[in-house]
């Protein structure tokens, strides 16, 4: 199975590759940039159609950051709520046939990597600097190792967990195009020119690896990063 | 250039998706989060004040309703005391009156019983002139003889006297 295809290059440090991913995230932006103009375009007092959406989703997401973070973290809200529509639409748009960006460990990798760069910002605001070094030595000095191998596993199991099962969802269904075809080859002998099983059967499946899988992988990257930064702070 | 990446690889791309997170983030913050969060708490306060006003407004009806209840229980009172007062000048002014009346009633009575007994004596005089100029004619013509005038007055007297007043009055 192939990476993202390499859409051009940019002459620059011998060659910086701009992939699939890279553009899908920009059309993504375009995309998100348009619908929040539209949604929140003329925005009355007494919300109508959809403005009844954005506010759903704003009020939503606000919730779930003062449930799990608490009223002190709220301004966490707006990242919170990138997360969950970058993630998932990235992963939503394998259903266009795009390439889901979220199935690119660069993508997931990159949100890891700002999920941990949070969580120690805050553990260093919350017990001062010092307080944060000691802190790897707990309970014993012993533990530095697992300590640090404890934290550096977040980022890796959070971006790896979500890659994983996107791609996971797009080697799945590429298989089973594969298998699918030669299902009818072997079914009508080669004398079906159209791959007739490939219509409607992995619609079924993509249920699954696409709807489900997205928006759980979605929920699941975001209410993680909530709960690491917010334990963080104790 | 064209061509695929590896399908597990850390590359430029992770560099360029910090990129885009920003981006995505800058724009969901600003055109989403801040639009939608200024008028929910708009909303909010909107709703608080009209809460209050309603309160507000309530609590001077119910002032204004216990000045009125207040005022119209004064009100009642008043009329009843002017209502009482009216009854108890009436009562006695006719009181007065009728004693003042019955006074007045009094003294007719009285002048009119005056009168009578003046009217009686005087009549009564009247009659005693007559009776005595009716004596002396008949005594001087049955005596046929003149007497003199100091004994024609005591013999007046005499006879009044006899006459008197008691058997006439009876």
């Amino acid at each position: 199975m192939d990476g993202p295809k390499i859409m051009f290059t940019i002459p620059l440090f011998g060659g910086i590759a701009v992939t699939e991913t890279v553009t899908n995230s920009w059309l993504l932006i375009v995309v998100v940039f348009i619908l929040c103009k539209f949604l929140t375009s003329n925005l009355q007092k007494i919300p109508k159609g959809k403005q009844v959406l954005a506010e759903k989703y704003v009020t939503m997401i606000t919730g779930l950051v003062k449930e799990t973070m608490g009223e002190k973290k709220l301004h966490y809200a707006p990242y919170i709520g990138t997360l969950m529509i970058f993630s998932a639409l990235g992963s939503l748009m394998s259903l266009t046939g795009l390439r889901p960006v979220t199935g690119d460990l660069n993508t997931t990798v990159a949100w890891a990597v700002v999920t941990f760069v949070l969580i120690q910002m805050t553990k260093i605001k919350a017990n001062g600097f010092l307080g944060y070094l000691k802190s790897f030595a707990d309970p014993f000095p012993v533990m530095l190792p697992i300590n640090i191998v404890s934290e550096l596993a977040t980022p890796v199991s959070l971006s790896f967990r979500h890659f994983g099962n996107i791609a996971a969802g797009t080697v799945i269904t590429s298989l089973l195009y594969t298998a699918l075809a030669a299902l009818t080859n072997i079914v009508f002998r080669g004398f079906m020119p159209v791959p007739i099983f490939q219509l409607g059967i992995p619609a079924v499946l993509s249920i699954y690896f696409d709807l489900f899988t997205g928006f759980m992988q979605a929920f699941i990257f975001s209410m993680l990063t909530m709960a690491f930064i917010s334990n963080a702070a104790e | 250039m064209e061509g695929h990446t590896q399908f597990v690889s850390l590359d430029w791309t992770l560099i360029f998706q910090w990129g885009n997170l920003l981006i995505l983030y800058l724009i969901i913050k600003k055109f989403l989060f801040g639009p939608i969060q200024k008028m929910l708490s708009d909303r909010e306060n909107e709703v608080k004040s009209m809460y209050d006003s309603a309160e507000k407004a309530e609590k001077d009806a119910i002032s204004m309703k216990e000045e009125y209840t207040a005022h119209l229980a004064g009100a009642k009172d008043e009329a009843n005391e002017i209502l009482k007062n009216a009854n108890q000048r009436a009562t006695l002014k006719t009181e007065e009156m009728l004693r003042e009346a019955q006074v007045k009633a009094n003294g007719i009575v009285a002048k009119a019983g005056e009168e009578i007994e003046l009217e009686k004596k005087r009549a009564f005089a009247q009659v005693k002139g007559e009776i005595s100029d009716l004596a002396l004619m008949a005594a001087s013509k049955v005596v046929e003889r003149e007497l003199s005038s100091e004994e024609h007055e005591r013999l007046m007297d005499q006879f009044i006297d006899s006459v008197g007043d008691a058997p006439w009055q009876k």
